[in-house]
């Protein structure tokens, strides 16, 4: 199907939605925060106190078995000089997200969307930094977001995206294609739109959209290679969503790489091996920090 | 004692740049217990000491090859690598047998290079047989175990395992290819042994090597570790010719091939990878 009739169908099925879910404020603050360097803690504090759930979520998570503090921290502002100006941000917006998709049933398990979220943003982030990408705390946001899309799906389009996870189970079928054929649109086109809703910057929107084709992204398409290829790698190492029978690819293959060696020539040199064996390590710390989320997300 | 991340670190990056096999993090405790007993026995107190010893000239070199020995635990046991098998059953096996059945040429050619007493050329010889009743219907295998040693290689011909060799061997694989004639001793099935050979090969013998054809998929595992860069990619080399156009090489788990050969193209599956030609 030609790309506008995806987009359009993708527009259609969002507006079709009375309720949509709405992200607070403070996520879209949290990424306006990004284009001003010289923010101060001060400023984002106030930010997260204006909302006490928010503010004590942080708390919770802060003192959770991944961050693991040597004495309870009991003040919103100690919680963040402990976990740095940066993780904050991760955590608000992160929250948000949760938050907005709260109180529904999804067709699949939202913990397991979470750890292949933050899984995308953590390879993201050191596949930037391999290629010293200027702009390394994008490629873990945007690796964060990519699939909202999915969410989406999976607790607004029920009864259709049943039929696609269906489909796929137990094959080696992908997401993109069954979508598109099973519902005229894709992960990728609905989370464009429901990240334009948000208001979500709009280099983000293009890599929500692109993601799984970054050459044809407008932005940047090194940006979308990143997100794409880091995938790619959670795909292989069970940061996905399951229930596919089978999942391979070969990076020769793979136009990210391509668009990546010529981004940063030296990329071409990687130890790809020693890449992998490193990523494998960091697995159970994507576990950790999604379950800490989890923890900090508990309504007492 | 302790090895601190830091030891760690300095040791697991000798090891990789040397040998080329990566013991990542959750690995530190494995390692740490292996280097204990080696500098017990060396009567060596600290961990740098004995960093030292390892890039020491001849000496080191003879003791890296007995703490590699110690970390590959210097055993073989069926079904060893289930992410590689899984590979080989669900995408590899079906890539490169369909355009061979369209063409009639129902024949598969494995090869294990520094096969030891044989309990990977055995677990490819059962995986291949359980397809014989769907996809390899009508097919013939021919299974090459090959080593250094005879007197492994004989253990290999013999075909008799004990308990600890086959504690991984799936229910279904036991109950067929296995005779059990004690809590000791499993004899392997004569349907199974029919399908494999084993040779006597030094992998740095070019006259022979070059005699090695036509392989569809070539394993190798824990034994390019031991080379030298130079021999690691001459021998790497014959494997790449020895392949067919399509062929696949396995190395073993934690193991690499950069910097040893850059022909390959990476093929990435849950739990590894496999090399392409």
């Amino acid at each position: 199907m030609h790309k506008d009739g995806k987009l359009e169908k993708a527009r259609q099925l969002v507006k079709g939605i009375h309720e949509l879910p709405t992200i607070p404020e403070i996520a879209t603050k949290v990424l306006d925060l990004f284009d001003k360097p010289d923010v101060e803690l001060e400023e984002l504090a106030e930010t997260i106190l204006v909302d006490q759930v928010m503010a004590s979520r942080v708390i919770k998570i802060v003192n959770s078995p991944f961050f693991k503090p040597l004495h309870e921290i009991k003040s919103l502002k100690r919680a963040l000089i402990y976990l740095g100006f940066r993780q904050i941000r991760h955590i608000a917006l992160t929250c948000s997200i949760i938050d907005a998709f709260e109180g529904k049933n999804g067709v699949f398990d939202i913990k397991t969307f979470w750890e292949h979220s933050f899984g995308v943003g953590v390879v993201a982030k050191i596949i930037a930094q391999r290629i010293r990408y200027p702009e390394i705390e994008k490629s873990y946001i945007v690796g964060i977001v990519h699939d909202i899309g999915e969410v989406f799906l999976s607790y607004y389009l029920k009864d259709g995206f049943q039929k696609v996870v269906d489909e796929i189970k137990g094959t080696s079928g992908n997401f993109v294609d069954t979508e598109l054929k099973l519902l005229g649109t894709t992960h990728c086109e609905i989370g464009f739109c429901l990240a334009r809703n948000w208001n979500f910057p709009a280099e983000y929107c293009d890599v929500i959209a692109n993601h799984h084709s970054p050459s044809s992204a407008s932005h940047d398409p090194a940006l979308a290679a990143i997100v794409n290829l880091a995938d790619l790698f959670c795909s292989v190492r069970h940061l996905d969503y399951g229930g596919r029978e089978w999942v391979s690819f070969n990076l020769a293959e793979e136009p990210a790489w391509e668009i990546l060696k010529s981004f940063s020539p030296a990329f071409a040199d990687l130890d790809v091996e020693r890449f992998c064996y490193e990523l494998d390590e960091r697995v159970p710390e994507i576990e950790d920090l999604v379950n800490s989320l989890f923890e900090g997300m508990i309504k007492r | 004692m302790k090895l601190s991340d830091a030891d760690f670190e300095i040791l697991r990056d000798f090891i990789y740049n040397t040998c080329g096999m990566f013991f990542t993090i959750q690995k530190k405790y494995f390692v740490e217990s292996r280097v204990a007993k080696r500098m017990e026995k060396l009567s060596i107190r600290q961990h740098g000491e004995y960093i030292r010893s390892l890039r020491n000239g001849v000496a080191g070199s003879a003791e890296l090859k007995q703490l590699l020995n110690d970390l590959t635990t210097n055993e073989t046991f069926f079904f060893r690598n289930p992410p590689q098998l899984k590979a080989l059953e669900n995408q590899l096996l079906p890539e490169v047998a369909t355009p061979k059945e369209k063409i009639g040429f129902r024949k598969l050619r494995i090869w294990s290079a520094g096969s030891s007493s044989g309990e990977e050329v055995y677990t490819l010889a059962m995986v291949l047989l359980e397809r014989r009743e769907s996809l390899l219907n009508r097919w013939t295998f021919e299974i090459v175990g090959t080593d250094i040693n005879d007197e492994v290689l004989a253990k290999a011909r013999e075909g008799v395992f004990n308990s600890y060799s086959v504690r991984h061997v799936p229910d279904l694989y036991m109950r067929k290819y296995f005779r059990k004639e004690s809590s000791e001793r499993y004899v392997i099935s004569p349907e199974v042994k029919k399908l494999v050979n084993f040779q006597h090969l030094n992998l740095y013998d070019d006259n022979k090597m070059i005699f090695m054809k036509t392989f569809d998929f070539i394993f190798c595992a824990n034994v390019l570790i031991y080379f030298d860069t130079a021999s690691k990619s001459k021998v790497v080399q014959h494997f790449y010719n020895n392949l067919q156009p399509y062929g696949y090489f396995f190395v073993g788990q934690s193991e690499s091939l950069h910097g040893v050969s850059d022909k390959f193209k990476t093929v990435h599956f849950p739990g590894g990878f496999a090399y392409k030609k």
